[in-house]
């Protein structure tokens, strides 16, 4: 079968097989390779928190990957391919002018606090930007109301660099690891805690951080008009969805009201890492 | 005292840890109650084996006459059902229909096991495994076999590629990076990987039918074809891209009933029976003609009088009518009728034929065609199976249901589950193709 093995010979058959069998084998051998020079390119880049966003954004269902136009109303149906990176989708600038169909309901609506002087992230973070050029990174209201009074936090030490999407923090709850997705890029210069109102300050790593994927003005009501539906379905028909309806507010711990809820899931579904 | 209670809690805590997140499993203790029958089985299997490996097929029923038997008959077998998996790779992969993302990593679990049994049964069967080299290195250039034995070891590294990534997805191993990173590249190139699955299960299922339609001396299987390649060639490729479909439908719905989960939305389930009753039309459309060329003109201008292979029993009539009308035909007009896909316990019927259809169509290619008698002095024999056989047949099943389970267990093989778990019923239930 082999030039090297007793029998063989240049006939068209042999040469045939072995030309078949040889690219099949090469294909094989190069995409392998490919793939690890790429796995080699990502750690000289330090690019395994991207990575990992990617790959769980990959994960999440279809329908926690809407659009924010679709989510405000702009686009009858969209889904995101970008990983939630509006800077780097094309069609973000179009959308971004189309005048949002929801109405324009209250930042305060559902019974929840979400100033209005803040951008969000959709893995439920704030981020705020002070007057020093820093940026202040915090739990929203709903994430708060998710994690409850969490039994320990793990967070960066001051000078350690967060990137977005990448792990900002992390919580637990009942041995529940939650995993907090930061909103920004930046480096640590302060930190404070769940008995603060936010959890880290960071000097952005860029003169002008790309801000364009966090949530702003109304489309942050119709956001969470969607998270909330998300989370009802969630924690079943009879948990603190059913709040919604008659006009009710969430509690303030959710894990403790509820505790029969599998809070690992949900915690992957709303914290955005399945 | 303190200690006998805590350890299985300890170990069921730690357990915990490598299930998917979200996903409900049963309790520890309950798995292992599941696992340990088949890991019974699995042993006797080993046990088997072992007899053979130490004996020789002596320790079998099989002998000259009879070299292809039960195990040949499981290996073509299961290599057709697991034919999903190349064809699931294609479909989402090459054609991008998005819907079967929904069981690919099922169908390449099963893919996987399906030709990992085939491979480990034939290594039993030929025997000598110090040996198996011999069949690279040594190969008879002119037997189909050589091409399937390349094809097939070729296709098993692919589909352990393909494996690799759902087994780093698991919610311990994605937490090393280096892992994560790996899964995430080597899942961008699937698509690769899928058309080489293709590329490879094209030829090596096809020789497969190839191997029985060269076959002059055996005018039961002998067939006529274009160039090297009889017609059993692609019959076997098209009987196989067909059924595959069908047998993922199965083995979903039975991991259903197990767990009492739904798994995959009603939607999914109609695309792949849609899938199979199209193949499967075509290919009891061309297994008719080829059925009628045999009857007509293949047999007759070898001398035979190809109605007389019908007059030994058990093989009558009924075994051709089986195949093609019961096997073929049925599932074939079930899984077609849109309105008939509306039900779901049609899906499952038509599916069960259409994998018993193909079983049966590699039972009669091995064991009725060594069966038949083809020179003056010879005779009708009859074989079955000794209980080797049926052990190293019962520890191939064993492997493959301990294998799927801890996938089942520990990987996102379903990745609708959750969400289905969650949302009511109604609202998966929209027809999508």
């Amino acid at each position: 079968m082999f030039p090297f093995v007793d029998g063989f010979q240049w006939t068209f058959g042999h040469i045939l097989f072995l030309t078949v069998f040889g690219m099949v084998v090469a294909t094989m051998a190069v995409t392998l390779f490919v793939v690890i020079q790429r796995v080699l390119d990502h750690y000289r880049k330090d690019r395994v928190e991207h990575v990992q966003w990617q790959s769980d954004f990959h994960d999440l269902s279809e329908m926690d990957r809407r659009c924010r136009h679709e989510l405000a109303g702009r686009v009858p149906r969209r889904e995101c391919h970008n990983a939630f990176d509006c800077g780097e989708c094309r069609e973000h600038p179009k959308f971004e002018k189309i005048e949002p169909a929801t109405t324009a309901l209250s930042l305060e609506a559902f019974g929840l606090d979400f100033p209005a002087d803040r951008l969000y992230h959709r893995g439920h973070t704030w981020v705020r930007l002070e007057d020093d050029g820093t940026m202040t990174i915090g739990l929203d209201d709903l994430g708060k109301r998710l994690l409850g009074a969490p039994d320990r936090v793990e967070l960066p030490k001051p000078g350690d660099e967060v990137s977005v999407n990448g792990a900002a923090w992390y919580a637990f709850r009942n041995e529940t690891p939650v995993r907090v997705l930061s909103p920004v890029d930046g480096v640590v210069v302060a930190t404070g805690g769940p008995d603060q109102d936010w959890y880290l300050k960071v000097r952005p790593t860029r003169a002008n951080p790309n801000l364009a994927h966090l949530l702003r003005g109304p489309e942050v009501s119709a956001w969470l008009r969607r998270e909330l539906e998300r989370l009802q379905i969630l924690v079943g028909v009879t948990g603190a969805g059913a709040a919604l309806a008659d006009g009710g507010a969430l509690m303030e711990d959710l894990p403790g009201a509820q505790p029969e809820t599998n809070w690992d899931g949900v915690y992957g579904k709303m914290f955005l890492a399945p | 005292m303190t200690g006998t209670i805590t350890k299985p809690a300890a170990i069921a805590t730690v357990e915990k840890k490598w299930i998917v997140r979200g996903h409900e499993r049963c309790s520890t203790a309950r798995f292992m109650g599941w696992l340990a029958p088949w890991i019974g089985l699995l042993l006797l299997g080993l046990y088997a084996t072992y007899l053979c490996f130490r004996y020789g097929l002596g320790e079998t029923h099989l002998d000259n006459r009879f070299g292809f038997g039960l195990w040949i008959f499981l290996d073509l077998a299961v290599i057709a059902l697991g034919a999903g998996a190349f064809f699931s790779g294609f479909l989402l992969y090459i054609l991008k229909w998005k819907e079967i993302k929904a069981v690919i990593n099922s169908a390449v679990v099963l893919g996987f096991l399906c030709y990992s049994g085939a491979v480990a049964v034939l290594a039993v069967d030929v025997g000598q495994p110090l040996r198996a080299w011999f069949t690279f290195w040594h190969p008879n250039t002119h037997s189909m076999l050589t091409e399937v034995t390349f094809c097939i070891t070729v296709y098993l590294v692919v589909l352990t590629i393909e494996y690799l990534p759902i087994i780093l997805k698991n919610r311990k191993f994605k937490s090393i990076p280096s892992f994560l990173v790996f899964e995430w590249e080597l899942h961008k190139l699937m698509p690769v990987f899928a058309g080489v699955g293709v590329f490879l299960s094209f030829f090596h299922q096809g020789s497969l039918g190839g191997l029985f339609g060269v076959m002059r001396g055996r005018p039961f299987a002998f067939r006529e074809g274009f160039s090297i390649w009889p017609t059993t060639f692609f019959l076997f490729v098209l009987s196989a891209a067909a059924v595959g479909p069908s047998f993922i439908i199965l083995t979903t719905k039975l991991v259903e009933k197990i767990t009492g989960k739904r798994l995959v939305k009603q939607d999914i389930y109609r695309v792949l029976a849609k899938t199979t009753g199209v193949l499967l039309t075509v290919y009891v459309a061309l297994k008719s003609l080829d059925t009628l060329l045999w009857l007509n003109s293949t047999s007759i201008r070898a001398g035979v009088a190809p109605w007389e292979f019908y007059e030994f029993r058990p093989f009558g009539h009924a075994t051709l009518f089986t195949e093609i009308v019961i096997f073929g035909m049925i599932p074939a007009l079930l899984l077609l009728s849109r309105r008939l896909r509306e039900r779901p316990g049609v899906i499952t019927l038509g599916a069960v034929l259409a994998c018993l259809g193909v079983v049966f169509n590699r039972f009669v290619m091995t064991i009725q065609t060594l069966a038949l008698p083809t020179l003056s002095f010879d005779e009708f024999m009859i074989y079955l199976p000794n209980w080797v056989e049926y052990a190293v047949f019962g520890g191939v099943i064993a492997y493959a249901v301990i294998v799927y389970s801890l996938s089942y267990r520990y990987l996102n093989l379903f990745p609708q589950e959750m969400e289905l778990q969650l949302a009511p019923k109604e609202v998966n239930d929209v027809s999508v193709r």
